[in-house]
C-alpha cells in the first residue's frame, strides 16, 4: 500500500441511509475503526473521515451516517443532496426495513432530479442466519428492480464486505459517464446550453 | 320510480381539506442581469388563489437556494388555485423591492395528482394577465322589435345586466373595479360601453343595464324569425372585461375577463349565469427558461358526514384493543396496508385518544410487538405501527410540554449564539476548540437540566403510556434492568427532544430562520442529549465508539450524576399510579401569537378610530396585545370575558380576513393576515372561552359604526344581537379531535386498498380449506396468526366500507342534482364542475 499523496484529492462524500436499527452506524463503524459495537446508541448524525486507496487511486472518504427514525427524515433533504453516492441499508432481519428502500431510492432521485444516481443496496446482518427473514433472491430481485447493485454484509466480527461495500460506491462513482460538475453553480449557463441540446 | 329515502342532505356533509406543503429547493434560476454579481436573495410565498399564507426564510446569494421548510394549515375556504411564487428581495439603493421570478399554480382539482410525492415543477412567468381570479353575474337577453317603418321585419336590440362580481383580485392593496362590456360583431366592429368604477371593494355590486342595437344584415323580407335571428346574432360575441380603476400613470389593470357567443345561448328567453374570469388571450410567447421548484404537496380533501354514519366502522376500530390476538384486529389491519405506517397512525391516535381509549390500544401494540422482538437492543427501533402511533401520540399531547420544556433555552441558544464546534476538521479560523467545547457544555447543560426538571408537568396521559410500555418491557425481558429505561427514552428523548432541538422550527419551537452555525450547535446538542438519554440503557457505558471527537466531549462532560439523573426522570414520569399531580401553572402557556390589525376599541367618545398593527398573544388565561413582542401589554382581555368570537361582515370595514372579539362592554375588530390566520385564531378562541357561562346567545355580524348597527339598523349599541352565535353548532365540530373526520379518514383508507382487503379475506378461506399454505397476494410481513377471527374483522369491515362508500356516492348524486351550471356555486368555466359531470353521467355511475 502507498502513501497517501499530498496533492488535493477527490473526496468523495458518501451517505449511509436505511430505517432504524438495521446496522448503519456498526457498518460505518466496523469500517473505520475497524471494530464491531454491541451497544445500540442510536445515531443522530455523525460524520467520519478518511484517507483511502481504492483500486489503486487515492481519495478522501467522507462518510456521512443517518439517523433512521422517520421523525428526522425533515433533515434527510438536507444530506441527500450533499451525497455523491448512497448506501441503501436494510436488515434481513426486518422485512419493514426492505419494504422502506424505496422510499429512500426515490427520494435520492427526486432531489438529485436523475433518473439514476450512484447507489449500492446493503443487505445487512446476513450472519444472523436462523433470524433471517429477507432472502437474497428478494434482495436481489429488489437490486435489479432499482437497477442497483447489491451487497451482503455483516458488521459483526469477522465483518463480511464491509470495505468491500463502500469500496463499491466509489467505483460506481468513479465510473458515472460525465464526472459530477463541481463548479455547477457557476456553469448554469453551459448546462441549459446542454439541456437544449439533449 | 321508487327512490331509496335521500339520508343525507347535502348540506350536511362537511368538506375538510388539509394541506401541507415542504418547499425543497431551486434550481437553474436565471441570475441577476444587472450589479456586480449574478447571485439572487429568494423566498417562497404560498398563496391560496391571491392571498399570501406563508412566506419561507430568505435564503441570500444563490441560484440554487435551498429552503427546507414546511408548511400545514387546514383550509379554511374555497379556493381554485394554490400558487406558490418564487421572488428575489432586490435591494435598489436602501429599498428593498420584490421582484417575483415565477410561480407554480396548481388547480385545487389537480393536487391530488401531486399528493405525498417529491416533484419537480417547472417555473411559469407571472404578469397581470395570468394572476386572474373570481367570477362574475351576468344577464344576457335579446329582444326583438317590429321596425317602425312598417316593413314588417325585425331589429334586435340587446340587453346586458352586469350585475355583480366576486373574489377580485387586489392589486397592491386596492380594488376600485369597473366592468367594460364590449360587443363584437361579425363586420368587425365593436361598441363598448362601461360601468361606474365602485370604490374599494372585491365584490362590486354593479347592477348595470347596457343595450346594443344589433345591425339587421337580412334587408331581404325574409319571413322565418329565426333564421334572421340566427344571420345576425350568429356571429356576435359579448366580452366582459373587469379592470381596476387605477389612479397611478398606468391607468387600468386588468383583473380578468369572460367571453360570451350569443350563438347557442337561449337569448330570447334571457342567459342568467356566474362565469369564471379567465386571463386575456396570449399569444405563446417564447419559452423562457425559468427554472424548476421542488415540491412535495399533502392534500387531503374529505366530505365528512354526520356521526352515526360513521358509527359502525368506528365501533369497530375502537374494540381493536380486545380483539385477540391483535393482528385480527381492524386497527392492525389498517397499519398493515398502507405503505406509510403513519398514515394509518394519525387517525387511529386520534380516535382513541377521543374516545379515551389510548393507553389500552397502545397497551396491546406495544404487548404484541415487544413479545416478538428478540433482542431487547431493537425494541420500537423500526417504523411500526406503534412506533409511529406513538409519535403521532406525543405530538398530539405532548406539544404545550415540550414548548415549556424547551422553549426558553432553545430560544437561549439561538440568541447566544456562540459557536459551538468540536470537531477540528471543521473549526474554524480564529476559534477555540477549548472555548467551543465550554460554550457547548454550557448549552447541553442548559437543555438537559431543562428536560430533567420537567417530570413535574408531563401530561398525565404520556406519564400512564409510559409507564404501559415500561410494564410490558419488563415483563419480557425480565432479565434487562435496562430495558425498562430504554423503551422509554428511546421514545421520549431519541422520537421528541432530539429531533425538536435539530429542528425547532418543525416543532414551532423557533419562528426566526435558523443559520447554518446555529444549526450545527443544534445538532450537537441533540446528538448529546441523545447520547444522554441512551446511556441509561448501555451496559458498557465507557465504550463508545462513534466520532472521536464526540467521545472525547461526552467522556469529559457525561458523569454519572447525569445518568442518575435520567433514570430519576424516567421513574417519575412513567410511575402509573403515584404519578405526581402536575403542578399548577404558574406562568400561564401561550396558546397562539402573532402580528394582528386591530381597530381602536373606542373607550372615548371622540375621536378617530383607526387600525393599528398590533402584537397579540392568547394564553390560557387571557388574551392580550402590545405594541411590538416583549413589550408590555396594552390591554388585557381575561378570557371569562370572552362572551363570542365571530367573523365580522367584509362590508363593515370593507376589510377581508375580519373577526370579532365581544366583550361585555364592546366588541374588538381585528383583521387577521390571511384567511388561514384568521380561522386558526377563531377556532383557538372559540375553544377557550366555549366553557364561559356568560356566552352570548346572539351577537351582531356586522359592526356598530355611526350610530347604528350595519346588519339590524338597531341604533342603540347595547342593542341585543340580531344572529344567533354559530358556535354552538361549530363548537363541538371543532373540539380538539374531530372523530368522524378521522374515521372517515380511515374509511377512504380502506376502500383505496380494497384489493388488498379482499385478497386477505380469500387467502384466508383458501387458509381454512388447505392448511399451512401461504397465501400469495398477501401484502409483505403480512402475519396470519388467527384464521377465524381475522377474517371475521376482515369481512365486518368491507361489510362497513362498501356502505360508507355507497352514502359517498349518494351525496355525490345529491350534489350533482342540486348543483346548476351557472349558478354561484359551479359558475361557467368551472372545468372540474364539467369533469364532475361527466362522470357521472356515464353509466355504471348512475342512479337511474
Amino acid at each position: 500500500m502507498s502513501k497517501p499523496p499530498n496533492e488535493n484529492l477527490l473526496t468523495y462524500i458518501l451517505v449511509v441511509v436505511g430505517d432504524g436499527g438495521v446496522g448503519k452506524s456498526a457498518l460505518t463503524i466496523q469500517f473505520f475503526q475497524k471494530l464491531f459495537v454491541t451497544d445500540y446508541d442510536p445515531t443522530i448524525e455523525d460524520s467520519y473521515i478518511q484517507h483511502t486507496e481504492i483500486d489503486g487511486h487515492w481519495c478522501i472518504l467522507d462518510v456521512l451516517d443517518t439517523a433512521g427514525q422517520e421523525e428526522f427524515s425533515a433533515m434527510r433533504e438536507q444530506y441527500m443532496r450533499k451525497g455523491d453516492g448512497f448506501l441503501l441499508v436494510y436488515s434481513v432481519t426486518d422485512k419493514q426495513s426492505y419494504e422502506n428502500i424505496r422510499n429512500f431510492h426515490t427520494q435520492i432521485l427526486r432531489v438529485k432530479d436523475r433518473d439514476t444516481y450512484p447507489m449500492l443496496l446493503v443487505a445487512n446482518k446476513v450472519d444472523l442466519v436462523h433470524l433471517r427473514v429477507v432472502t437474497e433472491e428478494q434482495g436481489r430481485e429488489l437490486a435489479v428492480q432499482l437497477k442497483i447493485p447489491y451487497i451482503e454484509t455483516s458488521a459483526k466480527d469477522p465483518p463480511l464486505n464491509v470495505d468491500a461495500a463502500f469500496h463499491e460506491v466509489v467505483r460506481i462513482i468513479r465510473n458515472q459517464p460525465p464526472p459530477v460538475d463541481k463548479k455547477r453553480r457557476r456553469d448554469w449557463w453551459k448546462r441549459n446550453r446542454r439541456c437544449t441540446l439533449l | 320510480m321508487p327512490w331509496k329515502m335521500a339520508m343525507i342532505s347535502t348540506s350536511d356533509v362537511r368538506v375538510e381539506e388539509c394541506l401541507k406543503i415542504k418547499i425543497g429547493q431551486a434550481k437553474n434560476l436565471p441570475p441577476r442581469s444587472h450589479g456586480s454579481v449574478g447571485w439572487r436573495d429568494i423566498y417562497c410565498r404560498i398563496s391560496l388563489d391571491q392571498e399570501e399564507i406563508f412566506r419561507t426564510a430568505t435564503v441570500e446569494k444563490t441560484l440554487e437556494p435551498f429552503f427546507g421548510e414546511e408548511y400545514e394549515c387546514e383550509i379554511p375556504r374555497k379556493f381554485r388555485f394554490l400558487s406558490i411564487y418564487l421572488c428575489d428581495k432586490e435591494r435598489v439603493v436602501n429599498t428593498c423591492k420584490e421582484k417575483v421570478l415565477g410561480k407554480v399554480a396548481i388547480k385545487r382539482e389537480e393536487l391530488h395528482k401531486y399528493h405525498g410525492k417529491d416533484h419537480w415543477f417547472p417555473l411559469l412567468p407571472v404578469d397581470a394577465d395570468s394572476e386572474v381570479q373570481g367570477k362574475v353575474h351576468i344577464h344576457v337577453k335579446l329582444n326583438q322589435f317590429m321596425k317602425s317603418s312598417g316593413s314588417g321585419s325585425f331589429s334586435h336590440r340587446l340587453y346586458v345586466r352586469v350585475i355583480e362580481c366576486n373574489d377580485l383580485t387586489i392589486i397592491n392593496g386596492a380594488c376600485d373595479p369597473y366592468a367594460a362590456v364590449s360587443i363584437f360583431y361579425s363586420s368587425s366592429k365593436q361598441e363598448t360601453k362601461r360601468t361606474k368604477v365602485r370604490k374599494k371593494t372585491i365584490c362590486p355590486q354593479f347592477d348595470e343595464v347596457f343595450y346594443f342595437d344589433i345591425p339587421s344584415k337580412s334587408h331581404n323580407q325574409e319571413k322565418d324569425v329565426f333564421k334572421i335571428l340566427e344571420e345576425d346574432i350568429g356571429s356576435v360575441e359579448l366580452r366582459v372585461s373587469v379592470m381596476h380603476d387605477s389612479s397611478g400613470l398606468f391607468g387600468s389593470v386588468f383583473l380578468g375577463e369572460v367571453k360570451i357567443p350569443l350563438h347557442g345561448l337561449d337569448i330570447i328567453k334571457g342567459h342568467n349565469a356566474w362565469y369564471f374570469l379567465k386571463p386575456r388571450d396570449h399569444h405563446p410567447q417564447q419559452k423562457i427558461e425559468l427554472g424548476s421548484l421542488r415540491l412535495k404537496i399533502y392534500y387531503v380533501s374529505d366530505h365528512v358526514f354526520s356521526s352515526q354514519f360513521y358509527d359502525p366502522l368506528r365501533n369497530l376500530l375502537l374494540s381493536s384493543s380486545k380483539v385477540k390476538p391483535i393482528t385480527s384486529s381492524t386497527a392492525y389491519v389498517l397499519g398493515e396496508i398502507v405503505t406509510n405506517k403513519i398514515d394509518a397512525a394519525q387517525p387511529l391516535v386520534k380516535i382513541f385518544m377521543h374516545h379515551g381509549e389510548i393507553v389500552a390500544f397502545i397497551k396491546e401494540l406495544a404487548d404484541w410487538e415487544i413479545s416478538n422482538v428478540k433482542d431487547p437492543n431493537t425494541i420500537f427501533r423500526g417504523n411500526t405501527l406503534v412506533s409511529k402511533c406513538m409519535d403521532e401520540f406525543m405530538k398530539l399531547t405532548g406539544m404545550h410540554y415540550l414548548h415549556e420544556t424547551l422553549q426558553s433555552t432553545i430560544h437561549y441558544i439561538c440568541m447566544d449564539h456562540k459557536p459551538c464546534e468540536i470537531d477540528p476538521t471543521k473549526l474554524r479560523d480564529g476559534e477555540n476548540i477549548e472555548t467551543n467545547m465550554a460554550n457547548l457544555k454550557d448549552y447541553v447543560q442548559r437543555t438537559f437540566r431543562a428536560i430533567t426538571s420537567s417530570a413535574l408537568v408531563c401530561p398525565q396521559i404520556m406519564c400512564e403510556v409510559f409507564a404501559v410500555l415500561k410494564d410490558s418491557a419488563t415483563l419480557c425481558f425480565p432479565s434487562v434492568r435496562e430495558v425498562r429505561y430504554s423503551v422509554i427514552s428511546g421514545f421520549l428523548f431519541l422520537r421528541f427532544f432530539a429531533p425538536a432541538i435539530l429542528g425547532p422550527k418543525l416543532f414551532d419551537l423557533s419562528t426566526d430562520p435558523i443559520d447554518p452555525q446555529t444549526h450545527r450547535t443544534l445538532t450537537l446538542v441533540s446528538k448529546t442529549i441523545q447520547s444522554l438519554g441512551n446511556r441509561v440503557s448501555c451496559k458498557s457505558p465507557q465504550q463508545l465508539f462513534k466520532e472521536d471527537y464526540m467521545v472525547s466531549f461526552n467522556k469529559s462532560f457525561i458523569t454519572e450524576h447525569h445518568v442518575e439523573s435520567v433514570r430519576v426522570f424516567l421513574e417519575l414520569i412513567s410511575s402509573s399510579s403515584g404519578a405526581p399531580t402536575p403542578l399548577k401553572r404558574e406562568i400561564p402557556l401561550i396558546l397562539k401569537e402573532g402580528m394582528m390589525k386591530k381597530r381602536a376599541q373606542g373607550r372615548k367618545k371622540f375621536g378617530i378610530k383607526n387600525f393599528k398593527i398590533r402584537y397579540f398573544c392568547l394564553t390560557t388565561t387571557e388574551l392580550f396585545y402590545a405594541k411590538a413582542k416583549g413589550e408590555p401589554p396594552l390591554c388585557h382581555i381575561p378570557i371569562d370575558h370572552i362572551l363570542a368570537v365571530e367573523k365580522l361582515q367584509e362590508e363593515s370595514f370593507k376589510m377581508k380576513n375580519m373577526f370579532q372579539v365581544i366583550q361585555p362592554e364592546r366588541a374588538l375588530y381585528i383583521q387577521a393576515r390571511n384567511c388561514v390566520e384568521e380561522k386558526e385564531w377563531i377556532d383557538i378562541l372559540t375553544k377557550v372561552c366555549q366553557s364561559n357561562k356568560n356566552r352570548l346567545r346572539e351577537f351582531h355580524p356586522a359592526a356598530f359604526l355611526n350610530g347604528h348597527w350595519l346588519c339590524c339598523k338597531a341604533s342603540s349599541e347595547s342593542a341585543p344581537g340580531c344572529h344567533p352565535v354559530t358556535a354552538s353548532v361549530s363548537a363541538n365540530i371543532r373540539v380538539h379531535i374531530d372523530s368522524d373526520r378521522e374515521v372517515e379518514r380511515i374509511h377512504t383508507i380502506f376502500f383505496n386498498h380494497m384489493n388488498i382487503l379482499e385478497n386477505l379475506i380469500e387467502s384466508c378461506e383458501q387458509q381454512a380449506v388447505y392448511t399451512g399454505e401461504q397465501g400469495m397476494t398477501l401484502p409483505p410481513g403480512f402475519v396470519i396468526e388467527d384464521i377465524q377471527s381475522l377474517w371475521k374483522t376482515l369481512k365486518a369491515v368491507k361489510s362497513c366500507v362498501i356502505t360508507l362508500e355507497q352514502d359517498h356516492k349518494q351525496h355525490l348524486s345529491n350534489m350533482y342534482r342540486e348543483t346548476q351550471y351557472g349558478s354561484e356555486q359551479a359558475p361557467i368555466g368551472d372545468d372540474n364542475y364539467l369533469v364532475m359531470m361527466a362522470q357521472h353521467c356515464c353509466p355504471g355511475n348512475n342512479h337511474r
